[in-house]
């Protein structure tokens, strides 16, 4: 099958890549850009590892052809700290011990950063319907819903 | 997965390649679907035509009726400010979609041609008598959506047509609409049972004018309860008649037994969602 140029904007950056049409953003942003922050698990839009934000909306990288981000904005884990600075959702998930082996977590924080951006005094319950779509085999989600809340009040200070 | 991408930029361009390839090609629209099945090789089209250039596919418009285009994704059912009131069951049916990634992406559209009879959002539409447009070689289309909708992952759709929009009238006078869904878990997980519930009361607010009971995974397609309907209509919106509609929606459904539940079970959840749906409509009279 033959392949695409296509330029993709990630973190800010232009990357032109040589592609087939089938290959998911996932694919291309781990193997052919070597971001490999933004996880690869069930590829059926189930566990949310593989989150990023295209034009500022979380989505399951595994399931978006890459042909489809055009001329759109990606935004994936190693975009999210600014000038060396953690974003305050990241600061968060260290001061409440919200991270065990880690996989779940840039899927976590992105997941976090688009919904906080809407609605930063989110309560727990709606932080908690809002991770329905990340999973975690390993903290038990307290210290991860904690995490997002005290994000949440520090974006909200922020601004 | 092996195939030609197509972007079309207008919805004639998007129409002619439909019509061009026929059986070879499949719309793409959020792809929470289609994607999944071609990577488990369910299906495997030739040509793949992603619909997110077509500009106004994705447009809600409200005059007298509302028109959803077929792009239009939950996420924005859920934040339509004009859906709050008479069509809060279409929120509530959009809202409970998979997890927030999935509602991002996934649209109205999908889920009808999906014609999966779990689908959350086409009861609700089902209750409100909808209509959907198709347009293909052979020009536009409109059908009722009971009509469209066939069997398990089939609907009356004809090969290379695109589905452009879902209608139905905006609710008047004294009107609610209410869904609720039982799942083993309460965020992303399908249907065990769904009930989208339309009730109109009279003037006086005494009787009950139309009802309308549309149910999900109880059957072969989302289904209407007519018979529960019928004995709710011209009467007075008692706690016993709407028992008494929950029991012939009960009688009536033809549900399957599968890993989710058994049919048994099924049953018993329409016997007792369907009431608590038409409380919660009543409810929302007051
Ligand atoms: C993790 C997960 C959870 C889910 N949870 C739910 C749930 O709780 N409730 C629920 O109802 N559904 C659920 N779904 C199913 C699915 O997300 C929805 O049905 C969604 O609305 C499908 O829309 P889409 O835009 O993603 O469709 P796509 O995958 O893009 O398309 C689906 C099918 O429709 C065709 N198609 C799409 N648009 C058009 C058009 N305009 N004209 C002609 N053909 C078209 C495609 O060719 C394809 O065959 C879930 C899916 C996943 C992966
Ligand atoms: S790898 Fe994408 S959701 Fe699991
Ligand atoms: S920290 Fe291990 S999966 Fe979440």
């Amino acid at each position: 099958m033959s392949k695409v140029a296509l330029e993709l904007c990630i973190n800010g950056e232009r990357h032109e890549v040589l592609t087939e049409p089938h290959r998911t953003l996932l694919d291309v942003l781990r193997v052919d850009l070597g971001l490999t922050g933004t996880k690869e698990n069930c590829l059926e839009a189930e566990c949310g590892v593989c989150t990023v934000l295209l034009d500022g909306r979380a989505v399951n990288s595994c399931i978006v052809l890459a042909v489809q981000c055009r001329g759109r904005a990606v935004l994936t884990i190693e975009g999210v700290a600014e000038h060396g600075a953690l974003h305050p959702i990241q600061q968060a998930f260290i001061d409440h011990g919200a991270v065990q082996c880690g996989y779940c977590i840039p899927g976590m924080i992105l997941s976090a950063k688009a919904f906080l951006e809407e609605r930063p005094g989110a309560t727990e319950a709606e932080v908690r319907e809002m991770l329905a779509g990340n999973l975690c085999r390993c903290t038990g989600y307290q210290k991860i819903a904690d995490a997002v809340v005290a994000a949440g009040r520090a974006v909200a200070a922020g601004r | 997965m092996s195939f030609q991408y197509h972007e079309p930029v207008s919805l004639a361009e998007a129409v002619d390649l439909g019509a061009r390839f026929g059986a070879d090609g499949r719309f793409l629209a959020g792809g929470t679907d289609l994607i999944i099945q071609m990577r488990r090789g369910k299906v495997a089209p030739r040509h793949v035509l992603s619909l997110h250039r077509v500009p106004g596919l994705d447009a809600i418009e409200l005059n007298g009726s509302v028109r959803l285009g077929a792009l239009v994704t939950h996420r924005a059912i859920e934040r339509c400010a004009s859906f709050q009131g008479r069509l809060r069951g279409l929120v509530e049916g959009a809202e409970v979609v998979g997890g927030h990634q999935i509602r991002n992406v996934g649209t109205v559209g999908g889920n009808i041609i999906n014609a999966s009879p779990a689908a959350d959002v086409v009861p609700v539409l089902l209750a409100l008598d909808a209509t959907i447009t198709c347009v293909g070689a052979d020009g536009e289309r409109t059908l009722t959506l009971e009509e469209f909708l066939l069997e398990p992952g089939r609907t009356a759709r004809r090969p290379g047509e695109l589905l452009t929009a879902v209608r139905f009238a905006v609710p008047q006078g004294r009107t609610a609409t209410a869904f609720l869904k039982a799942g083993r878990r309460r965020a992303m997980e399908i249907s065990v049972v769904c009930v989208a519930a339309r009730l109109t009361l009279d003037a006086t607010g005494e009787r009950c004018v139309e009802a309308r009971i549309a149910l999900g995974a109880v059957a072969p397609t989302t289904w209407r309860a007519r018979e529960a309907e019928r004995l709710l209509e011209g009467r007075p919106l008692t706690p016993e008649a709407m028992r008494e509609a929950g029991r012939a929606a009960a009688a009536g459904c033809r549900p399957i037994g599968d890993v989710r539940a058994s049919a048994r079970y099924r049953r018993l959840l329409v016997e007792t969602l369907v009431p608590r749906a038409l409380a919660r409509c009543r409810k929302r009279f007051e």
